[in-house]
């Protein structure tokens, strides 16, 4: 019991003492935290929407598409026949006519499917109406994802092949994926107005909704007789597809999933800047655990005991972080799966299990832990006198750096030896601001593929098929912009830490001669030798994260001057963020540093 | 400019003497037999620059007071164009002796209670300031040491007179500090009054 | 350098901390002039400011009021900068904690000076080269600091003051942190450097550093109360004080 309060009171004494640090260290832990609370939640959301969607709107288990080839041809025969009557077969809608044509509004014109309907809701498939009415002659009915693309509403008018319409409603369906998941969008009209709109250009194809007996297992049928005989009986030149009701939901999921591929590389690479950054931290504290251990050690703490003092406070701010990190991903993944336009409400968070909070723990104490692990072995290994007068673990020194910097100018030749000083806080620099430039570069190949795909979709008609692309980019760029406020953090952190690690020797350099200017010039430089490293690193890494969160470099990689314009800007950055903890460092007064009384 | 201290000094007749040349000289017989010259040069070796001061007739009369107290013998040794000159050598008795003065500690006393004694006299009687007289000790003292200090730093590196002016050198020091010491005493007593 | 100009030359210099009840004066209205080759010792309890008068001297720290001439420059409002410039090439500094760079070499220690004033790497290692066979330390040239005795270090330090041939050399309790013999090593260095002809302002505790400079300046609460230079004796006391009875 003692024991037990006697590592609570050091560890609470500790944070309150440090509250800036610890501070900081919680914000590296509770970033990762969140990202990661996101990531697995995503991983749980069920189809809800699609599944609530299907049943309200009496989803078909298969579709059955003739498409008929494009030129003049004649009326294709409907021969749906080997389906309608195949075992397994529960019931069947239509077929309905489906026509191509252009839809043009306001500026925009794009091709789209046409489905002639009954004014009665069918039996399987029949849409859920969310504004205005069902199809009447002259109305056309658009598909919710379509309409909020196009920014159409009800009672705007439309031109499909020239003809006016109006804008009856607005729906969903489980038919078909949303827009732009399935392209080219597609309107509800009266049979009627359907048929009127096909051309010998393009003649009228037919679609069939089919429920099975089983819908468990379209697979079987897909690949029974009856579909066999479907794909054969029909004449040569015509194509006919069939979908099942899980191709359409995992279509549509597609969307979720890329999300969820995102916000688990980049909870990983945040979990590894976390890593990089509390090293940075818990390092440069270095010299007090170490004088800590050895009071211990010296009062016959034993080694347990030790180890559990030196890795509590940060166990303490990880178990907090969890906390933090798990609801407020329980509150931003709402806002992440609302899959929005083409299902019907979005997915209610799944409830937090036990093991979603155990895995979020067990990370976040892995980060802490990581961190922690070598300075609290090498506490642990000092002697104990050698922890209680000389905590400081003297720099190791590299002569061939140090006759390096001999012949370069003064601020080099500081920012060399500072760098030789403390290689591993130097190395773990270089880590974090590559994993942000790394992030950074992969957003702007994100965000030049989106171009490129925009302007390659506007020309084919397609229009906001970027707005999936957009949600990712938005995220993507949401989560670069964390990422770089967290290296920011460190990297003016690592620049303090190393003013105040290296007072001494400035100090000294200082009364030896160098001026204040060549002092922050240094002390910029051994944060931009690292920068420097950083950036030439994190640009073939970016691209190869890009690649390996599904994209294809080659057909979107950025112009080179864009990726060669990373280096300056990350210099720059760092620069200026480092400026001020350099000068400072640079004009404290010597004397304090040096005096003897 | 203080002045120096004002007791005064008897200018010795024959130069200064040493207090234990008696049992320096049994001690330097102990390894071999030699001639009173001899034992002589091995002190001033010993001794350093402070040799010179040494009275002249010291060693011989002493070497003479322990050949009749039964210390030493001596016989002479006939030389072809000098006078004979004596060779001295231990006896048992002198062996003893300087058994016993290697084995003893006594330690020459210190000597802070006339001091001591001077300054509390004078504040009682209100004859001086002792705050005063501490400082031209002090300053008398200073002298002496920066004079011991230059002349160790002449002599070799390493040598056996430097240590004896290393000897010195440190006492001075100690002596310094104490008198610091005594002049921060008296002077808060003076601003206590 | 004109030979007769003093080297130092400080006129009412004060330094203050704290202000209102809380102000301090650490040196309070302080004069001093030392002559180029002269070597001074400043003594004084724990406190008495002399540390700090050092630092105002050295340009390390900016007097609060009074003016500061070094080398034939002013330096009391003298931007930092310049303040630099002119350490390099006219002060020498010796610290109680010796400061040196734990990671460099002896010799690379030595040779810092130079190199942060621009001398080629290659004369500043011959130059520490030669400073350290100087202070009798050419064979540990090679050594870390913490492969070297307290003496030892503060040598090195001594060398490196002297890389840039400074006009003067402040020194700061030298021997503050070493034993007997070691301080005999440092006074040694000391007078080698005096009988060379090189000015020395030491602050000290050591009375044996004290009693051998040319100046004994002593400092209570700020103030300079007392100056003498230490002269006379003879070789009748320092027999009397080596127990030769008279």
């Amino acid at each position: 019991m003692g024991r037990l309060l006697l590592v609570s009171r050091l560890v609470v004494g500790d944070i309150k003492r440090r509250r800036t640090q610890s501070a900081l260290l919680l914000l590296m832990i509770v970033t990762t935290t969140t990202t990661l609370t996101i990531g697995l939640t995503l991983h749980k959301v069920t189809d809800s929407p699609f599944a609530r969607t299907r049943a309200a709107t009496r989803g078909p288990d298969i579709v059955a598409e003739v498409v008929p080839p494009p030129g003049p041809s004649p009326e294709v025969a409907r021969d749906f026949a080997p389906l309608v009557h195949a075992r397994g077969v529960a019931s069947t809608s239509g077929p309905y006519p489906v026509a191509s044509a252009r839809l043009t509004a306001g500026g925009i014109d794009v091709p789209v499917q046409a489905q002639g309907r009954d004014a009665r809701p069918a039996a399987i498939d029949r849409p859920a109406v969310t504004a205005g009415k069902w199809v009447s002659p002259g109305g056309a009915v658009i598909e919710r994802g379509f309409a909020d693309a196009l920014g159409l509403a009800v009672g705007d008018t439309i031109h499909l092949n020239g003809r006016r319409f109006r804008v009856a409603g607005i729906a969903v369906s489980t038919a078909q994926c949303f827009y732009p998941v399935s392209t080219p969008g597609v309107i509800w009209l009266t049979r009627d107005d359907a048929g009127a709109l096909a051309t010998r250009m393009q003649p009228l194809g037919y679609v069939l909704n089919v429920r099975l007996a089983d819908p468990s297992s379209p697979q079987a049928f897909e690949n029974g007789n009856a579909a066999y005989a479907f794909g054969n009986d029909t004449n040569n030149d015509v194509t006919s597809f069939m979908t099942s009701w899980q191709d359409i939901r995992q279509s549509d999921f597609k969307v979720v999933s890329v999300d969820q591929k995102v916000l688990l590389i980049v909870s990983t690479l945040l979990a590894l800047l976390a890593i990089a950054s509390i090293a940075v931290v818990v390092g440069s504290r270095m010299a007090e655990q170490t004088r800590r251990v050895g009071l211990l050690k010296a009062v016959g703490a034993t080694p347990l005991l030790v180890a559990t003092v030196l890795l509590a406070e940060n166990l303490v701010l990880a178990l907090a972080a969890t906390a933090v990190g798990v609801i407020a991903g329980q509150v931003v993944t709402p806002v992440l799966t609302n899959l929005g336009n083409g299902l019907l409400g979005s997915a209610p968070t799944p409830p937090l299990t036990v093991t979603l909070v155990a895995e979020v723990v067990i990370v976040a104490m892995l980060v802490a832990g990581c961190a922690t692990i070598v300075p609290a072995i090498r506490g642990a290994r000092t002697s104990t006198i050698r922890a209680l007068n000389d905590p400081v673990h003297p720099p190791r020194r590299r002569p061939v750096l140090i006759a390096f910097s001999a012949r370069l100018p003064v601020p080099l030749l500081l920012a060399v030896r500072l760098v030789a000083r403390r290689v591993r806080r130097s190395l773990l620099t270089v880590a974090s601001m590559t994993i942000a430039v790394t992030m950074v570069v992969a957003a702007l190949t994100l965000e030049h593929n989106v171009d490129v795909h925009d302007r390659h979709d506007v020309a084919s008609g397609v229009i906001g098929a970027s707005s999936v692309a957009d949600r990712v980019t938005h995220l993507v760029f949401l989560l670069s912009a964390i990422l770089i406020v967290l290296a920011a953090i460190n990297a003016i952190f690592t620049t303090w830490a190393t003013v105040i690690d290296a007072q001494r020797p400035t100090a000294l350099a200082r009364a030896l001669g160098a001026t204040p200017r060549q002092i922050t010039a240094g002390l910029t430089s051994s944060q931009l030798m690292p920068a420097l490293l950083a950036a030439c690193l994190g640009i073939p890494l970016g691209l190869a994260l890009y690649q390996l969160a599904g994209g294809h470099v080659s057909e979107a990689s950025p112009p080179v001057l864009w990726l060669l314009a990373v280096i300056p800007g990350t210099l720059i950055a760092v620069a200026v963020l480092t400026a001020i903890p350099a000068r400072i460092g640079a004009r404290r007064p010597v004397a304090d540093v040096l005096r003897s009384e | 400019m203080p002045q120096p201290s004002q007791l005064p000094v008897r200018e010795p007749r024959g130069g200064y003497q040493l207090g234990v040349v008696r049992e320096v000289l049994l001690a330097l017989l102990a390894g071999e037999a030699s001639h009173g010259y001899q034992l002589r040069a091995r002190l001033a070796l010993a001794l350093g620059p402070l040799a010179e001061a040494l009275n002249d007739g010291q060693v011989y009369v002493t070497l003479g007071r322990l050949e009749k107290a039964g210390l030493l013998r001596s016989r002479r040794v006939g030389q072809t164009d000098r006078p004979d000159r004596k060779v001295y050598e231990l006896t048992p008795a002198g062996r003893k002796r300087v058994a016993q003065w290697l084995e003893d500690t006594s330690w020459p006393k210190p000597a802070p209670a006339e001091f001591h004694l001077k300054l509390v006299a004078a504040a009682a009687a209100g004859l001086a300031d002792p705050v005063g007289i501490a400082d031209r000790q002090r300053r008398e003292l200073l002298v002496g040491l920066g004079q011991a200090q230059r002349a160790a730093l002449a002599e070799p590196e390493g040598s056996v007179s430097a240590l004896l002016l290393e000897g010195v050198v440190l006492r001075l020091q100690a002596d310094l500090r104490w008198l610091e010491a005594c002049a921060r005493y008296w002077n808060s007593a003076k601003e206590q009054k | 350098m004109n030979s007769r100009q003093p080297v130092l030359s400080a006129r009412g210099l004060r330094k203050e901390y704290g202000r209102g009840a809380a102000l301090v004066r650490a040196v309070n209205d302080v004069s001093l002039e030392v002559a180029p080759g002269e070597s001074v010792a400043i003594v004084g309890p724990s406190g008495c400011g002399k540390s700090t008068l050092l630092y105002l001297l050295g340009g390390l720290e900016r007097p609060t009021a009074g003016t500061l001439e070094l080398a034939q420059h002013r330096i009391e409002q003298m931007p930092e900068t310049g303040l630099a410039r002119l350490r390099r090439r006219a002060l020498g500094f010796v610290f109680q904690a010796f400061h040196l760079v734990d990671e460099l070499t002896a010799l690379e220690n030595v040779e810092l000076p130079a190199l942060l004033s621009g001398v080629s790497p290659r004369k500043a290692r011959e130059r520490a080269a030669q400073l350290l066979e100087q202070v009798g330390l050419e064979d540990r040239a090679e050594h870390l600091p913490s492969a070297l005795s307290g003496g030892q270090r503060q040598r090195v330090a001594i060398a490196r003051a002297l890389a840039n041939g400074p006009a003067v050399v402040l020194a700061d309790e030298p021997t503050g942190n070493l034993d007997s013999s070691a301080t005999t090593e440092v006074l040694r260095l000391f007078e080698q450097l005096h009988a060379d002809g090189q000015t020395l302002v030491v602050v000290t505790h050591d009375e044996r550093i004290a009693a051998t400079a040319d100046r004994l300046i002593s400092m209570r609460d700020g103030r300079f109360v007392d100056e003498t230079r230490l002269t006379g004796g003879s070789a009748r006391s320092l027999t009397e004080m080596a127990g030769l009875k008279g």
